[in-house]
């Protein structure tokens, strides 16, 4: 009997819903990959623009980086302060 | 100096009276005045030369000629000092002050400048003048102010006001004037209303002409007599309307001396005449219309049928009157002893022949009289109505002669007739006294036959009724036999029962008392169970308690609860204890302490990242709060202050003392992003304190059950 009755509880419990002390660790990691994927994104661009139109210049890929990077931080920034919003309101 | 202030004087004088008290009471008027007089001094010097130039001079010394004697004369220097001034002319139009009366200070100027050229010539006339128009003027002014306050004065005594408008002429119009102002004043609505009303009844109250006394009138009693009983009659009509148009003509006939039995004759001859009469009544317009309509004029109330019924009440009448008036009327000079023949008036006339006679003449009279042939068969009617009175009294004279004969046959007839009834009385009597002695003698034979065979009947039934009062105390006598010998069995019964009773008894209550052990018996049954029961129920929390504190992970422990409801079997502290664990503790079980200390480091962690967090924090506070958390000092034991490391390191001591309620308290007083990352783990917490306390209560329950038992 305790043997059978183990296995469910562990399984469905990560299953339903993060954990409440893995919330922020989560947006977290939400924000490090958006910021990521967004500053590369912002640096291809960038180095496109730098070879198609710009002579190979530096400056067009850091620029391109720099909209990413802030698109993304702008997003975190966002996504931070709704959860802060919605714990007042539950509070 | 001396001339102006004499000069303002002067002119103040020289000023009609009148108007002086009309239009100086003001005394602030009277010192302006004075201050214009002053000035005006020198302009009336220089005047003298632009006025007198036009020869105006003669008119105005008037007012001179009353101060004349005290003014002094003079001009020659008054001249020179005119032309040094040098005054504007328009300062002498404005110095008359008077503003209501134009005419008296033009004058008075003026009358200052002539004075020095012709002082003593003209004063005579223009004083004489001056004062004749002085004196019709104050004469006028207070006839005016008279008339006002006897205007006034009326209003206020109402002596005053007949007295007034009596001998006051004009005064009757203006006192009703005024009141009739104060009263539209008073009431505009109505005030309208009420003139406009007025004169249409003035208009309506003219008199006709031919209304009233005259000399018609006077002339001839009867007819007009007659007349003024009918209209009399139709205004009395207009109150009892019962009355029909007969018996209004009726009345209107009565006041003639005429008996009831000719006013009926006098009807019919009357509506005979009616249709010959209609002629002579147009010939004789001018005067028939008039009095009808002055009668209905008299009597304006009366309604139509009141009207009609006057008409025809004075129709009847009138056509034996038309032929007299229309003669009187057309030439009352000419023919006055031309009287109309009367209407025949009969004593005696109660005979159907006479009246018959009379309606004839009648009729022929007011042929005649319709005729206008009065005078020719006046003589001869006269003698018919003689012979008519002769007829009439002969009629009555053979009456009596006939009556005075059948008295006396009858009263012969009479005597013998009560001289028969006597013998007849007599005989009547005999035969009834002869057939009551009969009868008397027969009822006494019957009396006593009848007496025998009631005494027969008497005697047989007072021989039944003997017989039957013996039988019936035979009978009473074996009822109360049988009685005695049910009495006696009873009595029998009765003790053998009491007997038997006694034994009974003792039975019952040996039966009574085994019953009572009985229950004895299954009382400590009772005992035993519940004794069993309780026992169970420690087992059973006891297994749950076991089951709990066993385990290494968390585990159902839904068939323990199952089997500790049943062996509570509805105890409701046991099951409202069951009730208040929360489903999902029971179907996935509670996590032990150790586990829950172990979470709490991992939550601790976190919480301690996001200690440093402000309100509404972004990236950057989030991060900055990241990474100077690590730089925290830690605290130990139990940290006093409400910051998180504190809050933090009193849970942890509390749990590691065991006390899961202190810590999940600790816990709780944490906010903001603290306590969202601590949510999971205080619902685990409360879980397992939650079940803690419904096992110690229904462990409790258990043991005050055992104790009850005892």
């Amino acid at each position: 009997m305790p043997e059978t009755s183990i296995p469910p509880p562990p399984t469905a419990s990560p299953v339903a819903r993060p954990v409440s002390e893995a919330l922020l660790n989560e947006k977290w990691d939400r924000c490090i990959s958006n910021l990521l994927i967004k500053s590369s994104l912002g640096l291809g661009f960038g180095v496109v623009f730098s070879v198609l139109l710009f002579k190979r210049r530096a400056w067009p890929a850091f620029v391109g980086v720099g909209f990413g990077a802030g698109r993304a931080y702008e997003e975190c920034n966002y996504s931070l302060k709704q959860a802060a919003k919605d714990i007042k309101k539950q509070a | 100096m001396l001339r102006t202030s004499l000069r303002s004087v002067r002119a103040l004088g020289s000023r009609p009276v009148a108007t002086a008290a009309g239009r100086q009471w003001q005394a602030a008027v009277v010192t302006r005045r004075v201050a214009v007089l002053g000035q005006r001094s020198y302009a009336d010097d220089k005047k003298p030369v632009a006025i007198s130039d036009k020869a105006k001079p003669a008119a105005l010394p008037a007012s001179e000629t009353l101060t004349a004697p005290s003014t002094p004369p003079p001009p020659p220097p008054q001249d020179a000092t005119v032309i040094d001034s040098t005054i504007p002319p328009e300062q002498a139009p404005l110095t008359p002050p008077a503003p209501g009366t134009p005419t008296p200070p033009p004058t008075a100027p003026k009358t200052t400048l002539p004075p020095p050229p012709p002082p003593p010539v003209q004063p005579r006339k223009k004083g004489f003048f001056r004062r004749l128009r002085n004196y019709v003027l104050t004469l006028s002014l207070l006839g005016a102010l008279a008339f006002g306050g006897g205007v006034w004065y009326s209003r206020v005594n109402d002596n005053f006001h007949d007295f007034f408008t009596e001998y006051v002429p004009f005064g009757e119009q203006a006192v009703l004037y005024l009141e009739e102002m104060d009263f539209r004043k008073r009431f505009p609505n109505v005030a309208n209303r009420v003139t406009g009303r007025q004169p249409a009844s003035d208009a309506q109250v003219k008199i006709p002409a031919q209304s009233g006394a005259s000399w018609r009138v006077a002339d001839s009693g009867e007819p007009a007599s007659r007349q003024s009983s009918a209209v009399r009659k139709a205004a009395t009509a207009t109150k009892d309307a019962a009355k029909d148009a007969a018996g209004a003509a009726e009345a209107a006939v009565k006041p003639k001396d005429e008996p009831a039995s000719v006013v009926g004759a006098k009807k019919e001859t009357a509506a005979l005449p009616k249709v010959e009469g209609k002629e002579p009544a147009q010939t004789a317009d001018p005067q028939k219309p008039v009095p009808v309509p002055a009668a209905a004029s008299d009597a304006p109330s009366n309604p139509g049928p009141a009207a009609a019924l006057s008409a025809a009440a004075a129709e009847p009448a009138n056509p034996g009157e038309k032929p007299f008036k229309a003669p009187e009327v057309d030439e009352p000079s000419r023919w006055p002893p031309a009287s109309p023949i009367d209407p025949l008036a009969v004593n005696d006339a109660a005979e159907p022949v006479v009246q018959d006679l009379v309606r004839m003449l009648n009729d022929i009279i007011t042929v005649v009289n319709a005729d206008g042939a009065n005078e020719k068969y006046g003589a001869t009617i006269g003698k018919a109505k003689n012979e008519l009175n002769k007829v009439g009294q002969k009629i009555k004279d053979m009456k009596k002669a006939v009556e005075e004969d059948a008295a006396k046959q009858v009263r012969a007839r009479v005597d013998d007739f009560d001289k028969a009834a006597n013998d007849l009385v007599s005989k009547v009597e005999s035969a009834m006294a002869h057939q009551e002695a009969q009868w008397r003698h027969e009822f006494e034979e019957e009396m006593k036959r009848m007496q025998h065979g009631y005494d027969e009947k008497v005697k047989l039934i007072q021989e039944r009724e003997r017989q039957l009062n013996e039988e019936k105390c035979n009978n009473r006598l074996l009822e109360q036999a049988i009685e005695m010998q049910r009495q006696f069995a009873q009595e029998v019964k009765k003790r053998v029962e009491e007997e038997r009773d006694a034994r009974l008894g003792k039975l019952n209550e040996l039966s009574s008392a085994v019953s009572e052990l009985e229950k004895l018996t299954t009382g400590w049954n009772d005992v035993v169970d519940t004794n069993l029961r309780t026992q169970q129920l420690h087992v059973a929390v006891d297994a749950v308690r076991a089951s709990l504190e066993d385990s290494q992970h968390p585990r159902p422990f839904i068939k323990e609860l199952v089997a500790l409801k049943e062996i509570a079997s509805d105890d409701p502290v046991v099951d409202a204890a069951i009730a208040s664990i929360n489903p999902s503790a029971y179907q996935r079980g509670i996590s032990t302490p150790a586990e829950l200390i172990d979470r709490f480091r991992r939550v601790a962690t976190e919480v301690r990242k996001a200690s440093l967090l402000p309100e509404d924090a972004g990236v950057a506070s989030h991060a900055s709060s990241y990474v100077l958390s690590k730089l925290l000092f830690k605290k130990q034991g139990l940290a006093a202050g409400d910051d998180v490391e504190s809050i933090l390191t009193r849970t942890q001591t509390y749990l590691e003392e065991g006390d899961l309620d202190n810590a999940a308290r600790e816990m709780n007083g944490l906010s903001g992003w603290a306590k969202t990352l601590a949510r999971d783990w205080l619902d685990e917490v409360r879980k397992v304190l939650e079940v803690q306390q419904a096992l110690d209560v229904i462990q409790t329950e258990a043991r005050l059950q055992s104790l009850r038992v005892e």
